[in-house]
């Protein structure tokens, strides 16, 4: 049993400008879960789930340093008393970030790892890793390099060594932000089975889809506080328009609307004849015969892992000398050097593309037209962060901003660049109902000022907000590419949900 | 004999130990660092030339194998047989040039070796076999994770900057270094702070005992070469 009890937790922390400060992650919080119990927690960012996690599995007040009052028992113990190593026998925890959360490089040490670590007999520990790889069906992960895996394998992996150990209690903090839905699928079984085999499990999480059958119990936070509890009868009458009132991301892909107005088609297009490109390993290969993508309207690239969304950005992006193909743009047909300097892509992890010491420097930095001058330049940057929200933390350093802000000022600095084409790659991984809205909202900007827009992207909600067409991709070609309203949004659901099954199923 | 070394790995690899590999390491960058050009030592400087190509098709590294051994062999030759037959500017390049690649050459090589050939939890193994303290261990074997982790960084920001067009100016090379550097130190900081927490909740770092599913254990292969080496080491320190 889990009991936190007038829990308060602020975190220490010091500001960009060197000041510092409590900020409160969770208060006076009163709850128990249940051996056995399946709960879930969802809230906007910053609600404090992700602290309710690091309190049970020690990493506070063991590792984050803050001021804890109150207290956080683990079957009668409180966690202030035991050491963290202690609590790892008890807890197992699967973080968001599948690329951060591996001691080891070879996949099978990485899932004996924490049964090493506390001592167990290597003959058990082999038994264990087999049965947990036959169970998973996940043999062809085993001995493998984690750097060549996608982030659904890495979670997977994760999930495998905790299964191998076999703790009472499992954590899991935003497991899904960067799978796909049929590693989300295969997250979910695994889910599944812990709960049949009678573990304790808490999720903290956005999507809340893959979770709607299994939840015993719902808690939604804010501010640090629980604002609502559901228990299983009542979440699963949750409509979408009641998870939008609570500001959480809807139970079914199912209720999920099509709110955007259909657009007239477009006076030009890119066209994209015979691209082919292979990466050196071999892997994620496209072959594309034909594709058109309209300017000036927003096209969502949707596909599994692996079926070549991101090689095809890359390639349009010009990223990729070895590509062959004609890319033919206002009837001219443009080399790598010259989509280069046409494309502008916003990653998906944003830290990469942020050089400077403040945002405005940024967006200054991509505002390249030589016959501005100084002057025009900063004016010119100062109506983009106006225009994004970012006037207020034009003078602060990137590195100090939220990852919605670092992501704005990523887009400010492509808008800056004066570039017709931009590429936003899975840029609502791991966000909130609130900040995927607004990220929705500034594509909608994106999309007045006359830019295309390309996205990379698995959310449905997002898609059906602000996306004209679609492209579908699988095995490294284009399988459909269609204009988005009433007769095909079906097929984006389906495909989205999981619906056609006769893909292969390795995650 | 090089192609019998082959055969006898195809049909059972013979695993070196992490701490001979460490031995090997040790004596290749001690004998070519500081090897003189002439006498016994430019002979051991010669075997140990060697060494890199053997370790690198023990991994099945074939062309790497072979392209670095060609050039270390003719670096090698050239200090040995161009060298004093050359003066003034040229012999001075030449001393530098394959100065620097044969000094640091074949250790970066064996090193190279180790980090691709040795798991981490074999390297923990071998390292507390040794009886190093965690303390030590630890913070070393996270090295094995951090070269490719940088190198995933290191080609993201690069894309990042061509997107940008930053950068791209050769002639002000300080720029470039600038905006690499910062990006991987935020995000490597980044990193190695999520990879605490996760190794902690996994329960890395206790006095406990740890136990081991990969077997590590000296072999008759490694006792061989140990003492191929020990000999090595004593030869060039006598003469």
């Amino acid at each position: 049993m889990i009991e936190f009890s007038n829990t308060t937790f602020k975190y220490n922390v010091t500001r960009a400008d060197g000041v510092n400060e409590d900020i409160a992650g969770v208060r006076d919080l009163n709850f128990t879960v249940k051996d056995g119990e399946f709960v879930v927690l969802t809230g906007g960012s910053g609600c404090g789930k992700t602290t309710v996690i690091r309190l049970i599995n020690g990493l506070i007040p063991h590792f984050y340093n803050g001021e804890l009052s109150g207290t956080v028992t683990l079957n009668g113990s409180n966690i202030k008393d035991m050491s963290i190593y202690e609590i790892s026998g008890h807890v197992g925890s699967v973080f968001q970030n599948p690329r951060t959360q591996f001691f080891n490089v070879n996949t099978t040490d990485e899932m004996a790892f924490a049964a090493e670590n506390r001592g167990e007999q290597p003959e058990r520990i082999k038994t264990a890793i087999a049965s947990t790889a036959e169970k998973m069906r996940i043999e062809n992960l085993l001995d493998r390099n984690i750097f060549e895996l996608s982030g659904g394998e890495k979670q997977i992996i994760a999930c495998a060594g905790i299964n191998v150990l076999s703790p009472d209690i499992i954590v899991l903090d935003e497991p899904s932000s960067n799978l796909d839905h049929l590693a989300i699928k295969k997250l979910a079984e695994v889910l599944k089975h812990w709960k049949q085999a009678g573990k304790t499990i808490i999720v903290a999480e956005h999507r809340l889809f893959y979770l709607k059958d299994m939840t015993d119990r719902m808690i939604v936070m804010e501010n640090g506080r629980i604002k609502h509890e559901y228990d299983h009868a009542a979440l699963i009458s949750l409509t979408y328009e009641h998870c939008k009132k609570l500001g959480i991301r809807p139970l079914s892909l199912e209720g999920v609307p099509l709110e955007k107005a259909v657009e007239k088609s477009a006076a030009n297009r890119i066209e994209i004849r015979d691209l082919s490109f292979t990466y050196k390993n071999g892997r994620h290969s496209i072959n594309i015969s034909g594709l058109s993508i309209e300017e000036g309207r927003v096209t969502a690239v949707i596909g599994r892992n692996g079926a070549g969304k991101s090689t095809l950005v890359r390639n349009i992006c010009g990223l990729e000398k070895r590509c062959k193909g004609t890319f033919m743009y206002h009837g001219k047909n443009m080399r790598h050097k010259e989509r280069l300097h046409n494309c502008y892509m916003i990653m998906q992890d944003v830290n990469h593309q942020l050089f400077t010491e403040s945002v405005a420097d940024e967006v200054m930095l991509s505002i390249t037209d030589k016959k501005m001058r100084e002057e025009e330049k900063r004016k010119r940057a100062e109506e983009i962060l106006k225009a994004l929200d970012l006037s207020d933390v034009a003078e602060t350093h990137p590195m100090a901003l939220s990852g919605g802000q670092k992501q704005r000022t990523a887009i400010a600095s492509g808008i800056a660049s004066g570039k017709p084409v931009i590429i936003l790659d899975e840029p609502t991984s791991g966000l909130d109902l609130y900040h995927m809205e607004q990220v929705a909202a500034e594509t909608e900007k994106l999309k007045k000022l006359g830019k295309t827009v390309l996205i990379v992207t698995h959310d449905l909600e997002f898609i059906f907000k602000c996306c004209d067409n679609v492209v579908h991709m699988e095995n490294g070609t284009v399988k459909e590419s269609y204009r988005l309203d009433e007769t095909t949004c079906g097929k984006v659901r389906d495909f989205i949900n999981g619906k056609k099954e006769k893909e292969s199923e390795n995650v | 004999m090089e192609i019998a070394v082959q055969e006898v790995n195809e049909q059972r690899l013979p695993k070196i130990d992490p701490r001979t590999k460490m031995m090997l390491l040790i004596t290749v960058g001690i004998i070519m660092m500081s090897g003189k050009l002439t006498g016994v030592e430019y002979i051991l400087r010669l075997i140990c030339t060697c060494v890199p190509f053997l370790l690198l098709v023990l991994i099945k590294q074939y062309k790497a194998a072979a392209v670095s051994s060609l050039i270390l062999l003719a670096v090698v030759l050239c200090e040995g047989f161009v060298v004093p037959k050359t003066s003034g500017f040229l012999n001075l390049m030449i001393m530098i040039v394959c100065g620097v690649i044969s000094r640091f050459g074949p250790g970066y090589l064996c090193g190279w070796y180790m980090v691709r050939s040795t798991s981490v939890s074999e390297f923990i193994t071998a390292m507390e076999r040794m009886h190093f303290p965690n303390i030590i261990t630890i913070p070393m074997s996270v090295m094995f994770r951090y070269f490719p982790t940088l190198k995933e960084e290191y080609s993201s920001i690069h894309d990042a900057m061509k997107m940008r067009e930053i950068g791209q100016n050769i002639k002000n090379p300080l720029i470039y270094i600038e905006y690499i550097l910062v990006p991987i130190m935020m995000s490597t900081v980044q990193i190695a702070n999520d990879l605490s927490a996760a190794s902690l909740t996994k329960g890395l770092g206790t006095d406990g005992k740890r136990t081991h599913i990969c077997t590590v254990g000296i072999t008759a292969w490694d006792v061989a070469l140990i003492a191929v080496m020990a000999l090595m080491l004593v030869v060039f320190f006598i003469f």
